[in-house]
């Protein structure tokens, strides 16, 4: 054989032995362990730590929301409704652990390779609090199927909130098991009332009998006024720009500041406070028998001012404010019925 | 005959298809490539598989042990999205609507049309909705229409029993587990997108940060610890079922024997393993 | 963790939602489309070497040489592709051998080696030549591919004869193979129904034979005016004819795939249909119109027994429309296979990014390395005939 083939002969057969020692030196030790891939990676991917831990990690602290939810329609298995803490809430993660979680197989993953800007969520420490998750479930859309609980939200609820009249933890009606909103601040509020003090009074007595008397009303109410404003469900000229520039942390601490102001009854027309009385059962039933209302989120009447009173139950009736419970209600009131309402919440004692 | 005996026929049928698929690629690729690399490289994969080795090595789990499946009773879905939201926090899916390892479909049949409209969360207005590409939800947009049918049809990968996408992959990144589920290497996987285009149902994205394909996992690592997948912990109406066929007491075992199940593609060839109640000639 | 999509793609009806991100783009077009030119030029190489068409002798070095250097740039545009391209060899390491891709680094590799033997073997008394005439890094690179053997004895250049014969006998089903291959990788894909076709590596061979063709026109016509010599008649008359057999064969099948798919009229079809109509009309006008003015010029060509100075550049036209037209096909095939759902009830639109990693520069300048190479590979051994004319 010529010289030149032994030597290309040769040459190949070099080649071919450097690329099988090449495999036996690369490969690595677990690859056909159980089959074409690599063995170790099973358990790798197995190592990831959950983030959704269940409810019975939840269980361990918070006793009093799951005694709640145990009892409720929201917790019944087997029958296609069954509203864990988590559905709600989110991961709950390494909470209430503020030490950062094992890095999962991704994120060593992206660290040996040397990138940095991959480091997924794990959440830990103080977990938020869930906005209105309520609609995402319950509000009426075609395609849901007919045993899902739907409301039209417009209809249902109008502007007032979920939770106004339902605690998602049981979520039947049951004004005293009704969720709190959260309390503000009172002292760190007084510098925000500043800004409301030309219109509302300083104290919260207002000014012009038109526009309400903020002091001792409930924070709740007040709080749910602000953000109606805010979000543009509840529109007027003068509170929907006032509104605009606060935070939640605002409205809350302005809120409590008021409801814990010294209230004043305003008085109104003796002989209207008569006719007024009769009438105000109907009312009774949210707002309370003394224009107190048993729920923090509904407002008391006792002490208004009338003109203010009336003033609102006519943006009920000529439909410019709305809500579901009080556009109906007014409704049935005459002009009459009116002016005595106000007049009697008027002069009824505050305190 | 219940389902579950079917199903064994079925494998048992088809594992000569697959060792013959298997002797007609090793062939292929012996007289393709340098025959004595080639055929070396062909003995050690059959030494390798004589010996039965020990179980991945997981705490408290044997996956000789488990078989599971999942099961979608799309009657119940209301399309709340909260399993897909759940899914992207569970496992750091991409924060956007073009990724995801389970999703929703809403099929809308109006008066006097013959086909759906279909959408589904990353529908544009349905982004426009929820205000962002990080939460999801279905914009109410038919309920002034006349609607005579409506649905939601959850999805997700199917851990078929003969994966397509496990069959194209070039090095061995994606497998088929023992225990019925189809993982992906992350660290192997060289990221050419095969098996993206092999699924029939759309169920593989693209990593790219980590520059590999991404898929649903069943959630591999909380059902190694005896937990339910991210999107069947989260399923607020039960529309979502998982569980293990060897246990005949399972809820998904009880779900696929008390059902007609159904499977999406079946003409694929790929076996999904997950079963469908409630789903519609339009659904594919 | 941060959304890191550049773009996603535009649709209509329903996708799924992943669909948006649309896995191959243009890298992925000029893959299967380099593969093409390689294995056309290396077709008529063959047609002189194996089958002795001795028309084909003034083209046939040039052609192997072209087959190669445009074989070394294969690769790149799926390295460029590759999510991990750092992790490539792992396909070769462990190959998962039910995957079509898996084979591709061997069968690939097998390719190139061949090719580099036949050309060693078509060269090595050039070789042995020049590395006696020639002096510093150039005669170092000329020795070492003698292997350090000086014979060029008429006994051991008939054996290397006999060897080259051998292994073009070889490398034609490996061509055939490796196209055909690039084929199957698309048509084996059945989740996508306009990929799914049992006639798609015959089609994609032969459109394959059809670019390579046209490239060799090209560039023998180019490479002659600028080395002022005469194009040889009869070897243009011969790539005349080739490419005309072959481009008869391809328009027929592809006819016959699309009026199949449109008879069956499975569910599909509208959306074949409107995909058609829709984003890759115009690709798909290119290719029809390119191939069918093409076929009425070769066809014109021949039956005129057109000569000399007046083929010349109505080949040259036609080669380079040849060209456009398969490029246009390779799109149509790759990316329309791809704005076509999954869902089989919507359509994606898929728009190439001019930059970056995927971009139209990177693929402009991919395509643009293996005419360096050639040009570097010709100045190193000089492919062509000693009995040219020079031009008049």
């Amino acid at each position: 054989m010529p010289k030149h083939l032994v030597r290309l002969l040769i040459l190949v057969a070099v080649l071919a032995v450097a690329a099988i020692a090449a495999k036996k030196f690369f490969t690595d030790k677990s690859y056909y362990m159980y089959g074409n891939y690599r063995g170790n990676s099973v358990a790798e991917i197995a190592s990831d730590v959950p983030r959704f831990r269940g409810n019975e990690y939840c269980k361990s602290c918070h006793t009093k929301q799951y005694a709640e939810w145990s009892s409720s329609p929201h917790n019944s298995p087997g029958t296609g409704k069954h509203v864990k803490c988590e559905v709600c809430h989110g991961p709950v993660g390494q909470h209430p652990s503020t030490l950062p979680a094992p890095l999962n197989f991704d994120e060593r993953l992206a660290l040996k390779e040397g990138i940095t800007n991959y480091q997924a969520f794990m959440p830990n420490g103080k977990l938020p609090v869930p906005k209105e998750e309520c609609v995402q479930c319950h509000e009426a859309m075609p395609g849901r199927p007919l045993v899902q609980r739907q409301v039209m939200i417009a209809a249902h609820a109008g502007t007032e909130k979920c939770i106004a009249c339902h605690n998602p933890h049981s979520p039947k009606i049951n004004f005293a098991a009704v969720l709190q909103p959260p309390r503000g601040d009172a002292s760190a509020g007084k510098a925000v009332a500043a800004a409301c003090g030309a219109c509302h009074g300083a104290a919260g007595v207002s000014v012009n009998p038109a526009w309400p008397n903020l002091a001792g009303q409930h924070a709740g109410y007040l709080t749910n006024s602000l953000e109606a404003f805010k979000s543009g469900t509840r529109t007027n000229a003068m509170m929907s720009g006032m509104a605009a520039g606060l935070s939640d942390t605002d409205m809350q601490n302005v809120a409590a500041y008021f409801s814990q102001a010294a209230c004043k009854t305003s008085g109104g027309d003796k002989a209207k406070v008569d006719l007024g009385k009769i009438k105000a059962a109907s009312c009774a039933l949210c707002h309370g028998a003394f224009g107190i209302s048993g729920n923090p989120v509904w407002p008391n009447l006792a002490g208004q001012n009338a003109d203010y009173l009336s003033s609102t139950l006519k943006s009920f009736q000529n439909g410019s404010r709305k809500h579901p419970v009080m556009t109906s209600v007014a409704k049935t009131l005459s002009a009459g019925d009116v002016a005595n309402l106000a007049a009697y919440y008027a002069s009824v004692n505050c305190k | 005959m219940s389902n579950q005996d079917t199903k064994v026929g079925k494998e048992a049928s088809d594992l000569p298809r697959r060792n013959f698929l298997r002797i007609l690629g090793i062939g292929a690729a012996c007289t393709g490539a340098m025959v004595s690399a080639g055929s070396l490289i062909a003995k050690e994969q059959v030494n390798e598989s004589a010996t039965a080795p020990p179980p991945p090595k997981i705490p408290n789990y044997d996956w000789n042990k488990h078989k599971w499946a999942f099961g979608i009773d799309a009657t119940r879905c209301i399309g709340c999205l909260r399993c897909v939201e759940a899914c992207k926090a569970e496992n750091g899916v991409a924060q956007d609507a073009h990724h995801f390892r389970t999703w929703v479909e809403r099929y809308v049949y109006l008066e006097g049309e013959d086909k759906p409209r279909i959408d589904s969360q990353s529908d544009p207005q349905n982004i426009a909705a929820s205000g962002s590409e990080k939460e999801f939800r279905f914009d109410n947009r038919y309920k002034d229409a006349k609607v005579e049918k409506a649905f939601f049809v959850p999805k997700l990968c199917n851990h078929c029993t003969h994966p397509a996408c496990v069959q194209v992959c070039p090095t061995g990144a994606t497998y088929k587990t023992k225990d019925g589920v189809v993982l992906i290497d992350h660290s192997y996987c060289i990221g050419c997108e095969y098996c993206v285009q092999a699924c029939p149902y759309g169920a593989r994205e693209f990593n790219h940060v980590l520059g590999v394909t991404d898929k649903c996992t069943w959630c591999y690592h909380r059902i190694t610890k005896g937990l339910l997948p991210a999107c069947v912990e989260v399923c607020p109406v039960e529309a979502r079922i998982f569980g293990d066929r060897n246990d005949p007491q399972s809820p998904i075992s009880l779900f696929i024997r008390n059902n007609r199940v159904a499977v999406l593609k079946p003409e694929t060839g790929n076996a999904p393993n997950v079963y469908y109640v409630g789903i519609d000639k339009d659904v594919s | 963790m941060i959304g890191t999509l550049a773009h996603a793609a535009p649709y209509v009806g329903y996708v799924y939602p992943n669909e948006t991100d649309i896995p191959w783009g243009i890298l992925i077009v000029i893959y299967p489309y380099i593969t093409g030119l390689v294995a056309g030029a290396f077709i008529v190489s063959s047609l002189y070497h194996v089958f002795g068409l001795v028309q084909f002798k003034p083209v046939a070095r040039f052609a192997l040489l072209t087959a190669v250097s445009f074989m070394f740039f294969v690769p790149v545009p799926l390295l460029f592709h590759l999510g991990n391209p750092q992790r490539a060899f792992n396909a070769v390491l462990t190959p998962h051998w039910t995957s079509a891709m898996a084979a591709f680094s061997y069968v690939a590799g097998f390719y190139i080696c061949l090719l580099l033997l036949e050309i060693w073997f078509a060269f090595r008394a050039d070789i042995v030549a020049l590395s006696k005439t020639t002096s510093g890094v150039l005669r170092t690179f000329y020795r070492v591919l003698t292997l350090g053997s000086d014979d060029v004895t008429p006994r051991s250049l008939a054996i290397d004869h006999k060897l080259a014969v051998i292994l073009a006998m070889i490398g034609i089903p490996a061509a055939v193979g490796l196209h055909g291959y690039v084929g199957f990788i698309f048509g084996s894909v059945k989740a996508r129904e306009w990929w799914s076709s049992d006639l798609m590596p015959v089609i994609f061979l032969l459109s394959a034979i059809i670019s390579g063709v046209g490239l060799l026109i090209v560039l023998y016509v180019t490479y002659s005016k600028v080395r002022k010599v005469q194009v040889d008649d009869a070897c243009m008359q011969g790539l005349a004819r080739t490419m005309w057999a072959f481009l008869m064969v391809v328009l027929v099948l592809e006819g016959l795939e699309l009026l199949e798919m449109f008879y069956k009229g499975l569910e599909v079809i509208g959306m074949v249909q409107r995909l058609i109509q829709g984003p890759i009309w115009f690709s798909m006008l290119i290719q029809w119109g390119g191939s069918i003015a093409v076929l009425t010029i070769l066809t014109a060509l021949i039956v005129f027994r057109t000569k000399g100075k007046s083929l010349v550049p109505w080949l040259t036209v036609s080669g380079l429309a040849m060209m456009v037209a398969v490029l246009a096909m390779r799109w149509n095939v790759v990316i329309g296979g791809e704005e076509l759902s999954k869902t089989m009830k919507g359509l994606l639109t898929y728009y190439p990014l001019v930059f970056g990693r995927g971009g139209l520069l990177v693929v402009a300048i991919i395509f643009t390395c293996p005419f360096i190479v050639l040009w570097v590979n010709t100045r190193l051994l000089p492919p062509w005939e000693p009995d040219e004319k020079a031009a008049t």
